[in-house]
């Protein structure tokens, strides 16, 4: 006897992530890696121009002047500090931290991770300036 | 107090259609209605070909899993009230569906049997009596064995979405449960599965199955754990090669 | 059909980086960025500070290197990865070639961090 089945699929569209608020931040927690590798290529341009000389170094260092590149550049400080957000949210549930047997609590584990991200730029900048 | 509800189903009739469709009801609820009180009432007294499936109607048999205005719910956890302007109820995404709001579980019971969801231990001995655990090693794997089989982290996962032969968070999440609990010795067993591109690595962390699932499993912890295990796994083999 | 015997996953390499570059990107990129991408154009820091002799001397040093090569190379490994799963996430199907080319990149990148650090 011939089955009566005819099982329907629903096509999975390119668009799937515009459907919903959760997966729309999960494409721009994804996207923040888009300016940070434009930062990065232009970190690559800076050390080849520090490998040719003074006179490279300076051009470099007015590339990085024109406001397009400091407008794509804020851009990558708010990637890089909504990426921060979202990896140390992630790492609580990768590594769950216990301390004397209790789970660490979210709040405090991501709390520390913050204030290492503070106390690393408080540290960067003064050894830079 | 009772109101009229508004409720939009998604109607699929292998015999007789070519493709689903929206069908409309105006049904009596009171502050108390689940929509799957609503599902049998519509089935009682205005269409009984709407087929569906129920069982405990209270969130332990994980049968009734749909989507409720495009979230994956259990129906007998759906209130009505929740929903004073309309519901729209469609088939649980991601699984092909046979008819109205009934879809094939099959993929999702092929990959549950692949991970070996028991104890595997050739040393355990009934004469031995009971096997002691303590508090805290129970602890470890409790929350993953709290997985009722819904399959709404299913319908949840974009992975599986987009890839069919992803295994899925619950079932990683109950590998998980296994491998965590001191009486199994089946950890090697399951690792071929879990350690392939379709196992651990084809989660990305979205994160949405966690949040769809009815009993706080938390499956998306439970697969992205697992990956340092796979990865450590792979270390290990990288140097048993040597 | 189901493949209960599938084949051992190299995924593990690339996430590791991803993961160590991940930790870089959110502890490390916020202050360079800040430092040498916003407040050294704005003027905001002295000018001074970014001289040739001053980033030659710290990027010859052992620990400056380091820094270099770091902030160059492991983010490119977390970016790369991601944008190599963000294109099966957006349904671009480049084949085998999707990975080849992304990781190429985050290896051509910290090639160059290495041979221009040598060169300085």
């Amino acid at each position: 006897m011939t089955t009566k089945r005819k099982p329907y699929t629903h096509e999975m569209t390119r668009t799937w992530w515009m459907k919903k608020p959760f997966y729309r931040f999960y494409m721009v927690r994804e996207m923040t890696v888009l300016p940070l590798i434009l930062f990065t290529i232009f970190l690559t341009f800076g050390l080849g121009a520090l490998v040719k000389g003074p006179a490279s170094w300076q051009n470099w260092l007015d590339f990085m002047s024109n406001p397009i590149v400091i407008l794509i550049n804020i851009i990558a400080l708010l990637g890089s500090l909504f990426h921060a957000y979202t990896f140390f949210d992630m790492m609580t549930s990768v590594m769950p931290l216990k301390i004397k047997g209790k789970k660490l609590d979210n709040r405090l584990y991501t709390g520390a991770m913050w204030i290492a991200v503070i106390v690393i730029t408080v540290i960067c900048l003064a050894i830079a300036c | 107090m009772s109101r009229i509800q508004k409720i939009d189903i998604m109607r699929y009739d292998p015999e007789k259609d070519a493709e689903p469709y929206m069908q409309h009801f105006e049904i009596p609820v009171n502050e108390t209605t689940s929509l799957l009180d609503a599902l049998v009432y519509i089935k009682d007294e205005q269409d009984k070909s709407l087929t569906f499936r129920w069982s405990c109607r209270m969130a332990i048999c994980g049968s009734c899993g749909m989507m409720v205005n495009n979230v994956p719910k259990l129906a007998c956890q759906t209130f009505l009230r929740d929903y004073p302007d309309g519901i729209t109820v469609e088939p649980l995404a991601n699984f092909d569906v046979e008819k109205d709001l009934i879809v094939d579980m099959t993929p999702f019971i092929e990959r549950l049997e692949a991970i070996k969801p028991y104890i595997i231990n050739d040393d355990l001995n009934p004469d031995d009596g009971p096997t002691i655990q303590t508090p805290a090693q129970m602890e470890k794997y409790q929350q993953y064995s709290a997985c009722i089989n819904c399959g709404l982290c299913y319908a949840a996962c974009p992975q599986f979405g987009l890839n069919k032969n992803f295994i899925g968070p619950a079932v990683i999440a109950l590998a998980r449960r296994y491998n965590l609990d001191t009486r199994d010795k089946g950890f090697q067993e399951r690792m071929g599965i879990l350690n392939s591109e379709d196992g651990v690595w084809g989660c990305t962390f979205v994160g949405y199955c966690s949040e769809v699932c009815p009993k706080g499993v938390d499956p998306a912890a439970g697969v992205n754990q697992t990956k340092v295990d796979s990865a450590q796994d792979y270390v290990i083999s990288m140097m048993k090669c040597q | 059909m189901l493949n209960y015997n599938p084949k051992r996953s190299d995924e593990p390499v690339w996430w590791a980086l991803f993961s160590i570059g991940g930790t870089w990107f959110a502890l490390l990129t916020p202050v360079t960025v800040l430092f040498i991408g916003i407040l050294v154009p704005l003027g905001i820091i002295d000018p001074s500070t970014v001289s040739w002799d001053r980033v030659s001397d710290f990027a010859s040093t052992f620990l400056g290197g380091c820094f270099v090569i770091a902030t160059l190379a492991l983010p490119m490994w977390h970016g790369l990865h991601r944008v190599h799963h963000a294109m099966h996430d957006l349904k671009i199907h480049a084949g085998v070639w999707g990975p080849i080319f992304c990781y190429f990149f985050a290896g051509l990148v910290s090639a160059l961090s290495l041979i221009f650090l040598y060169m300085l």
